[in-house]
């Protein structure tokens, strides 16, 4: 059965969604990084030539900007459930207050705003240099429910970690 | 007037419709496997079912993000195709709905420019797999439209 919040310590919490980010193919291919789990969810997407969407201005692709928001929010709702459920992305929305330039890593937070019995309601903000955020999002999460997770999700999530040999 | 070479670039490409050419300057987009399909009137976007494109590898499905990154990619190269002069969109706002989860087959996107202004333009963009009447996602963006010498 699913364990209340409380008893997961901050590194259970830590390995858990570098587990829940590594599992996701597109992220882990990119090398996305969890570098933070409070008091909010922070990630790195070290940078590289392939996150270009203008490779002759030197700007970063607007789409990756709304793929790492996807994956914060999405992980960030992880985190306020009483028990891990699957919670597919509803919608999103990003603005792009500034463009991203080449170069540089991209770091991003993001939060639960408010969880309902059915909705998880998210924020998530994007930059390079503090103080100068690129993208804002607002995203909207389902919460399918603990019969509609795989049995073993919350357990995958917060296994021991295997000793090194 | 001083003669950009990203200006010229941009005007040749325009007046060929080039959308080829402009991806290969979107590494992105190449990393993702989206490309053109079919030529002429009204040309629909693919985003090839790459095994790196998966967010969720349980179902399997395609991670939203990519969807989201194909739709706008989509839209703004649509933009570029049919605005009346040579100019670059530059994104303002993205928003999407997300209708059903995305399998790992090729993906379509249909774009509609619902509003050209002298600075603004709006599009819709719709995308699905098997049948176009069963869309997986819904997007809307906004764009600047600037010329590359500014």
């Amino acid at each position: 059965m699913g364990h209340a919040i409380e008893e997961r310590s901050e590194a259970q919490w830590r390995l858990a969604m570098t587990r829940f980010v590594g599992a996701v193919p597109h992220a882990r291919a990119l090398g996305l990084e969890v570098t933070a789990v409070s008091p909010r969810l922070r990630m790195r997407l070290p940078w590289q030539a392939d996150l270009l969407g203008d490779a002759r201005r030197g700007l970063v692709h607007g789409g990756v900007l709304t793929m790492l928001l996807d994956t914060l929010c999405g992980s960030a709702v992880l985190r306020e459930l009483p028990a891990p459920e699957v919670c597919p992305t509803l919608d999103l929305r990003v603005d792009h207050f500034r463009p991203g330039v080449a170069g540089q890593d991209l770091w991003g937070e993001a939060w639960v705003v408010r969880l309902s019995e059915a909705v998880a309601f998210t924020e998530g903000l994007i930059w390079q240099t503090p103080e100068r955020p690129l993208a804002r999002g607002i995203g909207n999460f389902a919460r399918l429910g603990a019969r509609n997770t795989p049995p073993g999700f919350a357990e995958a999530l917060f296994a021991d970690p295997e000793p090194t040999p | 007037m001083t003669h950009d070479p990203r200006q010229a670039w941009l005007a040749e490409t325009h007046a060929h419709g080039d959308i080829a050419a402009w991806l290969d300057a979107i590494p992105y987009a190449r990393r993702l496997g989206i490309e053109p399909v079919g030529s002429g009137f009204a040309p629909l976007y693919r985003l090839a079912p790459k095994p790196e494109n998966i967010g969720n590898p349980l179902l399997p499905a395609l991670h939203g993000g990519v969807v989201a990154a194909f739709m706008e990619t989509a839209g703004l190269l649509e933009l570029m195709r049919v605005g009346e002069s040579p100019r670059l969109p530059k994104l303002i706002d993205f928003a999407i709905d997300y209708l059903r989860s995305a399998r790992v087959v090729p993906t379509l996107a249909r774009c509609e420019i619902t509003r050209e202004g002298r600075r603004l333009a709006n599009v819709s963009v719709v995308a699905w797999q098997e049948d176009e009447a069963r869309p997986v996602a819904r997007a809307r963006l906004h764009a600047l439209l600037v010329s590359p010498e500014g």
